[in-house]
């Protein structure tokens, strides 16, 4: 198993510097010079120019892309040109409010969706089982920002049962805390419940028809652990896979939602950046991401390697 | 234990009375840099003025009155000005502010590397402590909008100690001597903001402050309604009427100072003819752009100053005419006028250009709708490498402000390319002149050569508009719309 894990880590090296060299050009690509865009509409040329030079923009793109990738690994992603701070400390303050809400998202999606998969992939035809498909269909198909709007109508002005938004920490008060985070992870659960309990149906309709099932049952296996020993081991896995695609995706930034319900996180951190072309912001969050989908897709690998060991072993 | 007891009640009351004095006020964006002198986004000034004083202040009428300065005098051809200070007033960390922390103020605004001050600044010479409660600014050349400049950032005082101590990073811990105290910034997220208890001019009402960022226009409305922040500021035009209907909230509507229209590229084909120009602006109906678009909450335009201007000139907006902007086009052989109106993404900004386009397609001209990012649009209009393009000014107090560097050859905001050495001349003379009825005369010449050009075709002036809490009162409609919030109490 350790030489799985070190094998798969080794293997995401060249991938990652790859990566590197594609997000310092894309960020370059993006049009608007920063420059401008933080001095506004008043900027003089002696100005700008001063202002261009302080952020290494004079420099011919290798050298640039040199010095930030031997800064970046020591993680020092530079500073803000928008507000002075430094990135690596922006994004430790908002990584773990994301990391929160993702956690939390992901949580409901499995509660929803475990039992919502299960249970239609053991009714197929009946009512349970197209009453799933519409839903599941409802969640992937509904906008994020309308049903976050939707919400905050309905609980927050309508109601009155949940503040519209904003944010205190969990070590501050946990409660609030919890009921301030309670209607973006819903918007983002849903979403996330829906795919997997896609992918559950499918992968567990699949398992049941299979002759290690039958066998099981033959057997005299009893229903129960037919069901769970032999049906949703096998199942999970790409279960496992679309979990962790998702998941990363969180981490990456819950963009639209954060923006709606005013959530301090990583999402609304980025849209800034991109929004003021505050170059080393973007390029050390998008940076982070990816290591983020990394770090989930490692943690799926070993996972699956543990469920299936017949992956450790190719 | 009793003891812990007793701490805790009181700990309770205070935070109860807290809560009650708290006021939350949504923003449209996170103000990004709390440094009078670095910073660069219209939206700081919110905040910035509730920490910092200025030299002066503006009225309700756009007036200059006494801030920190309680008097001045301008001598030797409008190139001295000597302020008198106000005595014993103290920065939040009970330091004196006196003549010395003024000059080391201004001194920062027109040094510091990276300072957005630099230009405003850029005819003062050389500032002298004469006391403690004295100083002169010297100018190198006559200029009238100085008092104006100083009623905004660049007259803003800074702490010098704090300052010094922390450098470029002093927008993190900003200190002044303004009503409110900075208390903390969680970025995105909130600015919190203490009462000063011993401002010289009384403590404000409420006790706390609360900045809160809100991008999304529909976002902010829902957080006014469920009574999660008590004021908003702007307020999406599409809100202002169901608000106005709702018994719980008030709408404040009032004159802002800008303008908002269309540059014309008068450097390249087809707008580089005077007749092309003046037919495209006698097709526009701005009656019908201020009832489509801004549901009646904007004031049609005929020039860079908003009626709350002290050189405003009041008369009706042009009426469309578009047998006469055929004609014009005849004129000029241009029966089959193709261009190019080049604007950014958004909600209201799209809904613009496509009036404008059925506008001109009245007179058979053909828009073709060009969206691209603000930062392109800054970069494109710099390089001139447009036709035609929607932007406009948040106007300054001052009427130089708005009309100096759009129009004055090479000046720094003319996208239009346009030069005319007679408004030249006298865009200078009215820069020079202190009397505003003098200055007013020398607009009203520049102006009438400027329309006939049409290097910008002016549309309209936006208003200020924030809705808010019946429970709040007191908020004075300034035109430069910076809320201040010293005299704002809550029910």
């Amino acid at each position: 198993m350790i030489q799985f894990a070190l094998r798969r880590l080794l293997s995401t090296l060249p991938t990652l510097l790859v990566v590197t060299v594609l997000v310092f050009t894309m960020v370059r690509l993006l049009p608007g010079d920063p420059a401008r865009l933080l001095l506004g509409e008043e900027a003089t040329p002696q100005a700008l120019a001063e202002l261009r030079r302080s952020l290494g923009l004079d420099q011919p793109l290798p050298v640039q892309y040199g010095q930030w990738l031997l800064d970046a690994l020591r993680f020092d992603f530079g500073t803000s040109v928008k507000d002075n701070a430094s990135v690596a400390a922006l994004i430790a303050d908002k990584l773990p409010t994301t990391a929160e809400l993702a956690v939390l998202s992901m949580l409901l999606a499995l509660v929803i969706a475990l039992p919502a998969g299960l249970l239609s992939a053991l009714n197929p035809g009946g009512l349970t089982n197209r009453v799933v498909t519409l839903l599941s269909l409802a969640g992937i198909s509904i906008p994020n920002f309308f049903l976050g709007i939707l919400l905050i109508y309905v609980f927050s002005v309508q109601l009155a049962w949940i503040p519209a938004s904003g944010y205190v920490s969990f070590a501050e008060d946990p409660l609030r805390n919890l009921s301030l985070m309670i209607l973006p992870a819903i918007t983002l659960g849903t979403a996330s419940a829906a795919v997997l309990t896609r992918y559950l149906h499918a992968s567990m309709t699949e398992a049941l028809t299979q002759d290690y099932v039958r066998t099981a049952r033959a057997k005299g296996v009893t229903h129960s652990r037919v069901l769970i020993k032999h049906g949703l081991r096998n199942a999970l896995i790409p279960v496992i896979t679309a979990f962790g695609l998702q998941l990363g995706g969180l981490l990456g930034g819950a963009v639209i939602t954060e923006q709606i319900f005013s959530v301090p996180g990583f999402g609304r951190l980025l849209v800034d950046a991109v929004f003021t072309r505050d170059l080393p912001v973007i390029q050390g969050m998008v940076l982070t991401s990816a290591l983020a989908v990394f770090a989930v897709s490692f943690l799926v690998d070993l996972t699956y390697a543990a469920v299936d060991p017949r992956i450790r072993y190719q | 234990m009793r003891h812990a007891k007793t701490l805790g009640l009181f700990a309770l009351l205070a935070l109860g009375t807290a809560a009650a004095q708290t006021l939350t006020v949504g923003l449209d964006a996170d103000p990004p840099r709390l440094d009078p002198t670095l910073s660069s986004a219209l939206v700081d000034r919110q905040v910035l003025n509730q920490i910092f004083d200025k030299l002066v202040d503006l009225d309700q009428n756009l007036k200059v009155v006494p801030m920190l300065a309680r008097s001045w005098k301008v001598t030797n051809g409008g190139l001295t000005y000597t302020f008198a200070l106000r005595p014993g007033v103290k920065f939040h960390d009970g330091t004196p502010l006196d003549a010395n922390a003024v000059k080391f103020s201004l001194d920062r605004h027109m040094t510091l590397e990276g300072s957005a001050r630099k230009s405003e600044l850029k005819s003062v010479k050389e500032v002298r402590v004469l006391s403690p409660t004295s100083v002169q600014i010297t100018l190198s050349q006559p200029y009238g909008p100085l008092l104006a400049v100083l009623a905004d950032r660049s007259g803003m005082i800074v702490n010098p100690k704090a300052a010094q101590k922390a450098g470029k990073d002093f927008g993190n811990e900003p200190v002044g001597s303004g009503p409110f105290v900075f208390v903390s910034r969680k970025r995105q997220d909130n600015i919190t903001l203490e009462a000063n208890k011993s401002y010289w001019d009384g403590a404000p009402k409420i006790g706390r402050l609360v900045f809160r960022p809100f991008p999304d226009g529909d976002v902010r409305y829902a957080n006014l309604l469920s009574g999660a922040v008590q004021v908003i500021n702007p307020i999406d035009p599409k809100d202002i009427s169901k608000l106005d209907k709702n018994a719980r909230f008030d709408v404040m509507n009032y004159a802002g100072l800008g303008y908002q229209g269309i540059h014309l590229n008068t450097a390249r084909a087809p707008f580089n003819n005077k007749a092309v120009r003046q037919a495209l602006a006698t097709v526009i109906d701005r009656e019908a752009v201020d009832k489509v678009v801004f549901y009646n909450t904007v004031t049609p335009a005929t020039g860079p100053f908003a009626p709350s201007s002290p050189v405003y000139i009041a008369g009706s907006a042009p009426k469309p005419d578009v047998a006469l902007a055929r004609r014009k086009l005849q004129e000029a052989g241009q029966s089959n006028l193709t261009f190019t109106l080049l604007t950014t993404p958004g909600s209201v900004t799209t809904q613009l250009a496509q009036l404008y386009q059925a506008m001109f397609a009245q007179a058979g001209i053909n828009a073709k709708i060009e969206q691209v990012e603000f930062g392109t649009l800054l970069e494109r209009s710099d390089k001139k490498d447009f036709d035609a393009l929607i932007l406009g000014w948040s106007g300054r107090p001052d009427p130089d402000g708005n009309i100096y560097e759009f129009f004055v050859t090479g000046g720094t905001n003319n996208y239009s390319g346009y030069s005319n050495k007679q408004v030249d001349a006298l865009l200078n003379r009215a820069r020079a002149q202190t009397a505003m009825s003098a200055r007013k005369a020398s607009y009203n010449v520049a102006l009438n050569t400027i329309r006939s050009d049409v290097p910008y075709i002016f549309v309209y002036h936006q208003r200020n508009v924030l809705g808010m809490s019946r429970a709040v009162s007191g908020l004075k409609p300034i035109p430069d719309g910076i809320m201040r919030f010293k005299d704002v109490s809550l029910k």
